[in-house]
């Protein structure tokens, strides 16, 4: 019976699942371009600014691989909630977690293997309600992982309820009346905690966003890159494009919180900042161990030691 | 030959170094020692004992009747005075008073003494312990000269070592090649996380204390998938904290070795002393059905072996393994002079990160990695974790599900697991001497060791025997029930002891002897 049910089941699937495979077939060019998306079905909602989000993704990663980071040493965790479905649409090695638990598994695989580029995506309920202790201290481990939030200010795989940055009167299902708090500011928190790379993007600006994110990558440390993106369904803001604008600072912290304080994610007037708000290089936690170091100066994983 | 010697005092008066000082010499004479610890949860002052046992035959457990008290304040006299036998010595404080800081030591000299010991052998031990320390040798002079010896302990030939069960679990990951172990501080799991740090550069493996129990449990995971030899450990609440991530173990499939140190009671508990109560949620902790390994393992030597299983196991079948304890075996030192089966060999064959695209998922996935929520892939992929379960099984036999103790054909019937093994050979042996002379005994132990999975031959043994005795320490008998779910066999007999302090072998022979 079992193995009927195996047979007709590849039968069905067979092909669908064959297509999942990647194959370079890409003949056009004398240098294959990798293949870093999937052809597994996309389930976001049409118009949703994570396409874009992807579609920069898709990009840094191509131009990276082009540059000579190998397409094998990346792994990512994606956490859960609608942003996090791109597990499913990038062709590199990768952990679907839990909700809120994304950073202590990247953690994990950097102790796991410190040659490993180590990617983060979480959505706002994820990195900044159920996983918010987690944040905090990864900001101030400082491991060489790039952490991406897509931050629609609301719950949207659950329908649409408040998270931690909704604005003061949101409304929803559970609560009618509107959300009675202020907005979470985590680009100040992830400063406060001593995140050595803070970021924040539009994903409408593609181009921009593809080149803050190799910049994270390339970045030595804990990089958070923050996307303030819209939700269909739950969350417009028609006119926010208009707010924002582009900054690049360095290492100037006072600078950077005065930068992160210029929004508080509530104001629908005030300007809003897009690009590097900080950035500097710190020890970073894979150097405490000289076990680590020197697997990552072999360049083998613990699998491959001894 | 039994002694036992309670040596308690404030917390910070140096209990464990007389006690580990004394059983020092002991053991080198060839004498096992069992070393109890009793401690509340604070750091200076209150009250803190161990009770040293020793024996010229192999123990694991300590009695309640004391022959010596080493008191290092007055009120340890007070409170332990009732359990000092007839002709039991009290060694006091008061009368070491000047010595100042050294009067432990002072004590330790007057019941070597007392043992018929020479004071060199005492001396060698201090020097190990803190060098020329002339204040300390002085001080070891004047207790060894102040009495008289009562006993004449000759020297044996046994090869005995230390060791706690902590240390064992430890060298059990050591064996098994760990390379990376998280925890987050929790009694009675944290000392295997200062035995592995303080084994970092020795061994090459690492340590990281995480932010919390469920951040421990998701690291694990994903170091694991990344190729690390990986073990988490931690206790009760920790523990909870953990399932979640247990259950996405289940669904991804990633090796992960949890180390679980139960602590009594819900809540906090009461967090320093002994409880057997978290086998429940070992079983079961975590949503869904995906298939586990439960192990508990009863002497150090076993904490050893099982670790080194759990790892193996765990690593043959991507697959979940849980090593049991409780503080009485993480934390109480025993004698062992026993040898150790061959090392299993872990290694880690799946391919990882760095060598192809992989991928794991805690949602339902199929043969790629990828998202489906197909009822027909659903239930393939349910069906596929059931069958594996079917596979750890098998492979389980290879290994000691149960051990027997005592005359196989005896129809009086013993059953126990983990930390009460020890305590329940003792008592067996002064009951019969069933343990050394198997043929004559009218006892046997079956002491269950792999609570998951259970083995075919509990069935088979209750129904050999005429009298069945379940001990465990916990309120509801929870190996009994498991018993009870596998076999449809309930046992009626039940010796459970559930006020956090363990049981001593005198009276527990009592209580088995009391059921007619």
């Amino acid at each position: 019976m079992k193995t009927q049910i195996r047979k007709k089941y590849d039968d069905e699937n067979g092909e669908e699942n064959q297509m999942v495979k990647p194959k370079l077939k890409s003949v056009a060019v004398t240098v294959p371009l990798p293949v870093v998306g999937t052809t597994q079905e996309i389930t976001w909602c049409p118009g949703c600014p994570n396409f874009l989000v992807l579609a920069a993704w898709k990009n840094a990663l191509t131009n990276l691989i082009k540059q000579g980071y190998l397409q094998e040493n990346f792994a990512m965790c994606a956490g859960i909630g609608c942003h996090p479905k791109i597990y499913d649409y990038l062709n590199i090695s990768g952990v679907y977690g839990l909700h809120g638990r994304v950073l202590p598994v990247c953690l994990g695989m950097k102790l796991g293997n410190p040659n490993l580029k180590v990617l983060g995506f979480s959505g706002d309920g994820d990195a900044y309600a159920e996983g918010m202790e987690h944040f905090i201290h990864a900001a101030r481990y400082n491991a060489d992982i790039t952490y991406f939030v897509a931050n629609n200010q609301s719950f949207a795989l659950t329908t649409g309820q408040s998270t931690p940055t909704s604005a003061k009167g949101f409304k929803s299902k559970a609560e009618p009346d509107g959300e009675y708090n202020m907005p979470l500011n985590p680009i100040k928190l992830a400063l406060a905690a001593g995140a050595s790379f803070v970021a924040r993007i539009n994903p409408k600006d593609i181009p921009h966003t593809q080149e803050i994110i190799e910049k994270a990558i390339k970045h030595k440390g804990f990089a958070f890159i923050e996307s303030i993106q819209d939700c269909l369904i739950f969350d417009q803001n028609p006119g926010r494009d208009k707010l924002m604008y582009k900054i690049d600072n360095g290492k100037d912290m006072k600078k950077a919180m005065e930068i992160a304080d210029s929004w508080d994610y509530n104001s629908k007037t005030a300007k809003i900042p897009i690009g590097i708000i900080y950035q500097e290089e710190k020890p970073i936690l894979e150097e405490k161990w000289p076990q680590l170091r020197k697997l990552r100066d072999n360049k083998i994983s613990w699998k491959n030691s001894k | 030959m039994r002694l036992n010697i309670l040596i308690g005092g404030r917390a910070g008066q140096g209990i464990n170094k007389v006690s580990q000082i004394v059983s020092r010499v002991l053991n080198k004479r060839g004498y096992y020692t069992f070393n109890y610890r009793d401690y509340p949860s604070l750091i200076r002052g209150g009250h803190n004992f161990n009770i040293l046992s020793i024996s010229d035959k192999k123990i694991g457990s300590h009695e309640s009747k004391l022959d010596f008290i080493i008191a290092l304040d007055e009120k340890t006299v007070e409170l332990h005075k009732k359990e000092l036998k007839k002709e039991g010595v009290v060694i006091g404080c008061n009368e070491f008073c000047d010595i100042g800081r050294n009067a432990n030591i002072a004590q330790a000299g007057a019941l070597i003494k007392i043992l018929g010991i020479e004071n060199s052998a005492l001396i060698d031990e201090i020097k190990k312990e803190f060098g020329e320390n002339k204040e300390a040798f002085d001080a070891a002079e004047k207790g060894y000269k102040s009495k008289k010896s009562i006993f004449n302990l000759p020297k044996l030939k046994n090869q005995i070592t230390i060791i706690s069960g902590s240390q064992a679990i430890s060298q059990g990951a050591i064996n098994s090649g760990i390379n990376l172990y998280i925890a987050y501080p929790m009694t009675p799991a944290t000392a295997v996380m200062h035995e592995l740090a303080a084994k970092e550069t020795e061994n090459g493996h690492i340590v990281f204390e995480a932010e919390n129990e469920i951040s421990v449990a998701n690291a694990g995971l994903g170091a694991s998938f990344a190729g690390a030899k990986v073990m988490v450990g931690t206790s009760g609440g920790g523990y909870d904290l953990m399932t979640e991530a247990l259950s996405f173990q289940g669904m991804a499939e990633i090796p992960l070795v949890v180390y679980l140190a139960s602590r009594p009671g819900p809540g906090t508990g009461i967090p320093t002393y002994s409880l057997q109560d978290d086998l429940d949620i070992a079983l079961r902790g975590g949503h869904g059905e995906f298939p586990r390994i439960v192990i508990a393992p009863g002497d150090p030597i076993e904490c050893i072996e099982k670790t080194n299983e759990a790892f193996y196991l765990s690593e043959k079948f991507n697959v979940l393994s849980i090593i049991l304890s409780d503080k009485h075996l993480a934390e109480s030192e025993f004698s062992t002079d026993g040898k150790l089966n061959k090392i299993l060999d872990v290694k880690v064959k799946r391919k990882v990160p760095g060598e192809g695209i992989i991928k794991a998922t805690s949602y339902e996935h199929d043969k790629f990695g990828n998202t489906t929520e197909s009822p027909g892939i659903a239930k393939i992929a349910a069906d596929n974790r059931l069958k594996k379960y079917e596979e750890i099984k098998k492979e389980c036999k290879k290994m000691e599900m149960i051990k027997i103790f005592g005359n196989p054909k005896a129809k009086n019937l013993i059953i126990g697991w983990g930390s009460t093994k020890t305590v329940i050979l003792d008592a067996l042996d002064s009951i019969d001497s069933s343990i050394e002379n198997q043929s004559k005994g009218k006892w046997k132990f079956l002491q269950v060791l792999y609570m998951k999975p259970l083995s075919d031959e509990i069935k088979k043994e209750i129904e050999k025997a005429n009298k069945v005795i379940l001990v465990e320490q916990n309120v509801t008998g929870q190996l009994g029930r498991l018993i009870r779910e596998k076999t449809g066999i309930a046992i009626k007999n039940r010796i459970l002891k559930y006020d956090g302090k363990p049981f001593t072998s005198d009276e527990l022979k009592e209580e088995i002897l009391d059921i007619k």
